[in-house]
């Protein structure tokens, strides 16, 4: 059964001041509603005004996304009734958005970008009691009221939950690269998804906060519908609300029909005109895919590698860079980067920016390996003590005792007792089974508390019972 | 007539008159016109901590304008004892010149009515207590009429809510270019119609105060930035102006006798060297419709944030959001509020919106280049301001709403276009007074006050 999904993407803009006010955007952690003002708040009389540098931005990831940009925009009240908005309106766009028509390509493919406009977010709200069905009353931040947002909405061309994550991750980072959007931040990105399978209606799940939950929102969705055909029931139109504890949907409200913003112009605000110059005046930063390129080109990892360095998050290839200047070895960077300390870094669920990961300090791990201290085999146990911790690696080789075996007449030292205590699996390994082999290097590395090289250890055990 | 505020300016100035004395003397002169008219929703008398163009004139200030510190209520209940905490831009000009600010008018809840009883105050007209005083800011032009002291009135109109009470009331009232007064701190109505605008006993009164309060504002990103004109100075009599006479203000709904006098204003100002001719405004009769289209698919929006959340009326928390802000505006809104809401929500519902905002939209662009093309040719458009003298207020209450609306037929197209425009007196039927309505192009506010400055000095 074919799947069919369609995303709108919404994330918060990097400006200093809100949408329609020169209230700060910077939210987090700060006490509720207290960066707000008359215009935020909706009060009667006050009238919003547009903030160019959200234009701007706007503007920037329309040509990163590949859209036509149109020449002449204007904001539309979009109408409903929620505790979380000021005005019971929302200063968004409709008719003419700020740009249409765009792709991005992931895995080979073109995912097919409708539109991106801005609008105001509503609201924080903090359900108290219960989750949004069971909550007893709500309590309201108007903080984030009137942050700028970017909306991204593409066609329905994802077939995979995999394609969406490629996507979300590539637009991440190339958001991060134009600079006008921090991934780190708390409902920074919240993502509406609709699901369908070929031939079905289609169920919206909104609000998904955060990559890792559209990644369980989806896979649980796709599930649920599959298992509904499967017994010859179908799939209702509706609108879902994905809960990220039970990692399950569930039915927010069933929907008949297209819901009605009954939009009209806002009438607060001019036509804004967005000329040629003012787009061609907005300087265009490396984007990923140029990055990726350059990177092979550059320090000659394979492509594969690159691409994940790049996509994942721009503070990671800006991490590749920056050990580049300390640490000529690129292969062995790039291996290290995508394999032991993206693993880690998963492990402990923080990214390279917030972790204690430093160029100076994870150079002196692969230094290690490469002058032969430590076998690569010891690197990946110490880099899961580094990465959380952040403490030096040579501390912490000194900390654990954990040297490699200098010297070959040491290492054949237990090469030698290990062949007296095991006698058995000595003949076995001469009647030429193999497994007899593995097991004497597992006896060797164990008395050496993996310090010692596996592929040497087994040249030397061959050596010494022939 | 001389007016009182150039007078009392001087006088001022001069210190023949103390400031505290003058205000203690007005007091009880407020009070006085209060209990008999209700012109006020709020009296608040603050001396001015300034001094400047108009130091010591008592200013009235519609309620629907914002002062900090003083409720605005804009006639609503559900903004009853609503204090908000900044200064309309106009409000704090008015102030940076000296003024006296003196209170709040009265008005048609939010500006919904041509006769100003759509609302918890209701003032009655200066010449007859049984009628109306003309709306919306009805307040601000009965206060205009009775007070024997110097005072100029801010007011609003959206589609003839000062050209009107000023007719009703007997004086005069210029509603200027749409974005030549920043509506920053404007309760709205219908945010693309509102205007801020004044009300005086003279033509040099009402210019005076738009002087004032005239200006880009980077707070109202509609407001115009063209370069401040004293329009003082246009009080200058001026022979050589051409006036065009549309026969579409002059048909059958309107009063005889006003149009008599109508005519008689405009052979005056021929008499005085102008030239006059009649033409024809063919969009006249769409104008009305899709004023009021728009005008309400704006309003719809703009009172959705009134719900018992964050500001005015509140009532005990009981029920889930929809049951509560479904309360609140049930018993905050008045009725004339709730239609508006119905019909606005309406006209821009999906399979509405194309039939009657959009097109309402798009009647506005002809009228608009109706009028440039008669502004080609002619200085200023001469009609009555109403169809009709001030009604009774028994009259009124007959009235249904598709009559009341048809009130504002002869001032919903220039409100439309956003020109500028001035209403004065001509003459009395059944000695209530009638307004001559002259009309100019965009941004000619020079034209109507020089023709009215003509008129009114050779009356």
């Amino acid at each position: 059964m074919k799947v069919l999904i369609g995303i709108e993407i919404h994330v918060h803009l990097l400006t200093k001041a809100k949408l329609f006010c020169s209230c700060s955007t910077d939210y987090e952690g700060k006490e509720p509603n207290n960066l707000v003002c008359p215009i935020c708040l909706g009060f009667p009389g006050s009238k919003p005004k547009v903030n160019k540098k959200a234009i701007d931005f706007g503007i920037l990831a329309a040509k990163a996304l590949n859209c036509k940009i149109n020449p002449e925009i204007f904001f539309s009240r979009k109408s409903y009734f929620y505790p979380d908005m000021p005005k019971n309106f929302q200063i968004s766009q409709y008719e003419i958005p700020l740009a249409v028509g765009g792709y991005l390509e992931i895995l080979g493919k073109k995912i097919r970008i409708r539109r991106i406009h801005l609008e105001e977010d509503p609201a924080r709200l903090v359900h108290v009691g219960g989750d949004i069905t069971s909550a007893t009353h709500v309590l309201a931040d108007y903080n984030r009221a009137g942050i700028p947002l970017l909306e991204i909405v593409t066609e329905p061309d994802f077939t995979s939950t995999k394609e969406v994550r490629e996507f979300l991750s590539k637009l991440s980072s190339i958001l991060e690269h134009l600079e006008i959007f921090d991934p780190s931040k708390e409902a920074g990105l919240r993502v509406d998804a609709n699901i369908s399978l070929e031939g079905g209606e289609r169920a919206e799940i909104k609000n998904i906060t955060g990559f890792a939950n559209v990644e369980k929102a989806l896979n649980y969705e796709i599930i649920r519908q599959k298992n509904l055909r499967r017994i010859g029931k179908k799939v209702e139109r509706e609108t879902r609300h994905f809960d990220a504890e039970t990692r399950s949907t569930h039915t927010l409200r069933k929907k008949e029909f297209e819901e009605d913003y009954g939009y009209i112009f806002e009438p607060d605000l001019t036509k804004i005109e967005i000329s040629q110059s003012w787009i061609k005046s907005l300087k265009m930063p490396e984007l990923p895919d140029k990055r990726v390129e350059r990177f092979v080109k550059q320090y000659k990892i394979p492509k594969q590698q690159a691409s994940v360095i790049v996509y994942i998050d721009k503070a990671l290839a800006d991490f590749f860079e920056d050990c580049s200047k300390i640490y000529k070895n690129y292969k062995q960077l790039a291996k290290w980067i995508v394999t032991d300390l993206l693993k880690c870094l998963n492990w402990n669920k923080i990214t390279i920016r917030e972790s204690r990961v430093k160029p100076k300090s994870f150079v002196e791990l692969l230094k290690l390996i490469d002058k032969g201290k430590i076998t690569e085999r010891l690197a990946k146990e110490i880099i899961k003590e580094y990465v959380p911790t952040g403490k030096s690696p040579e501390q912490i080789v000194k900390e654990k005792k954990l040297v490699t075996i200098k010297g070959k007449k040491e290492l054949e030292k237990v090469v030698l007792a290990v062949i007296k205590e095991n006698k058995k699996a000595v003949d076995d390994l001469k009647a030429g089974r193999k497994k007899a082999l593995e097991f004497l290097v597992g006896h060797v590395l164990k008395k050496t508390r993996k310090t010692a090289d596996p592929k040497v250890v087994r040249e030397l055990i061959e050596k010494l019972t022939k | 007539m001389k007016s009182l505020v150039k007078e009392h300016i001087e006088k001022i100035k001069s210190g023949k008159i103390s400031l505290d004395e003058f205000i203690s003397e007005i007091k009880k002169k407020i009070e006085k016109i209060q209990s008999e008219y209700s012109p006020f929703i709020t009296i608040k008398i603050e001396n001015p901590e300034k001094k400047g163009k108009l130091y010591g004139i008592p200013i009235s200030v519609k309620d629907n304008i914002c002062t900090q510190g003083i409720q605005s209520t804009a006639g609503s209940k559900i903004l009853e004892g609503y204090v908000p905490p900044f200064d309309a831009t106009c409000v704090k000009k008015v102030k940076g010149q000296g003024s006296v600010i003196i209170g709040k008018t009265a008005q048609d809840e939010f500006g919904f009515g041509s006769f100003s009883v759509n609302s918890f105050v209701i003032p009655k007209n200066p010449w007859d207590k049984t009628r109306v005083c003309g709306g919306s800011s009805g307040g601000a032009a009965c206060l205009t009429a009775l007070a024997d002291f110097p005072h100029i009135a801010m007011a609003e109109s959206t589609g003839g809510s000062i050209s009107c009470p000023a007719a009703f009331c007997g004086v005069v009232g210029i509603t200027p270019t749409y974005g030549r007064v920043s509506r920053f701190g404007l309760i709205d109505y219908a945010n693309s119609l509102d205007k801020i605008g004044t009300i005086g006993k003279t033509v040099y009164d009402t210019a005076l105060l738009l002087s004032v309060i005239s200006g880009y504002d980077t707070l109202d990103s509609t407001s115009l930035e063209v370069r401040d004109e004293d329009f003082t100075k246009y009080c200058e009599e001026n022979s050589k102006i051409k006036i065009a006479v549309p026969k579409e203000y002059f048909g059958e709904g309107v009063d005889p006798k006003i149009k008599d006098l109508v005519w008689k204003a405009i052979k005056k100002l021929e008499s005085l060297g102008a030239k006059y001719q009649e033409v024809s405004l063919s969009q006249t009769t769409y104008a009305l419709p899709s004023y009021y289209l728009i005008a309400m698919a704006e309003a719809s929006t703009n009172l959705a944030k009134f719900c018992g959340m964050r500001y005015g009326f509140h009532s005990e928390l009981k029920g889930n959001f929809e049951e509560y802000f479904s309360q609140i505006r049930k018993l905050g809104f008045g009725e004339e509020a709730k239609r508006r809401i119905i019909l606005g929500t309406y006209a821009r519902m999906a399979g509405f919106r194309d039939a009657y905002y959009l097109k309402a939209l798009k009647v506005r662009s002809l009228v608009i280049q109706d009028f440039r093309r008669i502004f080609k040719k002619f200085d200023v458009i001469a009609a009555p301001t109403m169809p009709v003298i001030a009604p009774r207020f028994d009259e009124v209450k007959k009235l249904e709403p598709i009559e009341a609306y048809m009130m504002d037929v002869l001032t919903a197209a220039p409100n439309l276009a956003g020109i500028p425009m001035i209403s004065l007196p001509c003459g009395f039927v059944k000695s209530l007074p009638v307004g001559l309505h002259l009309m100019a192009d965009h941004l000619q506010e020079k034209k109507i006050i020089q023709a009215a400055h003509t008129f009114e000095v050779n009356e």
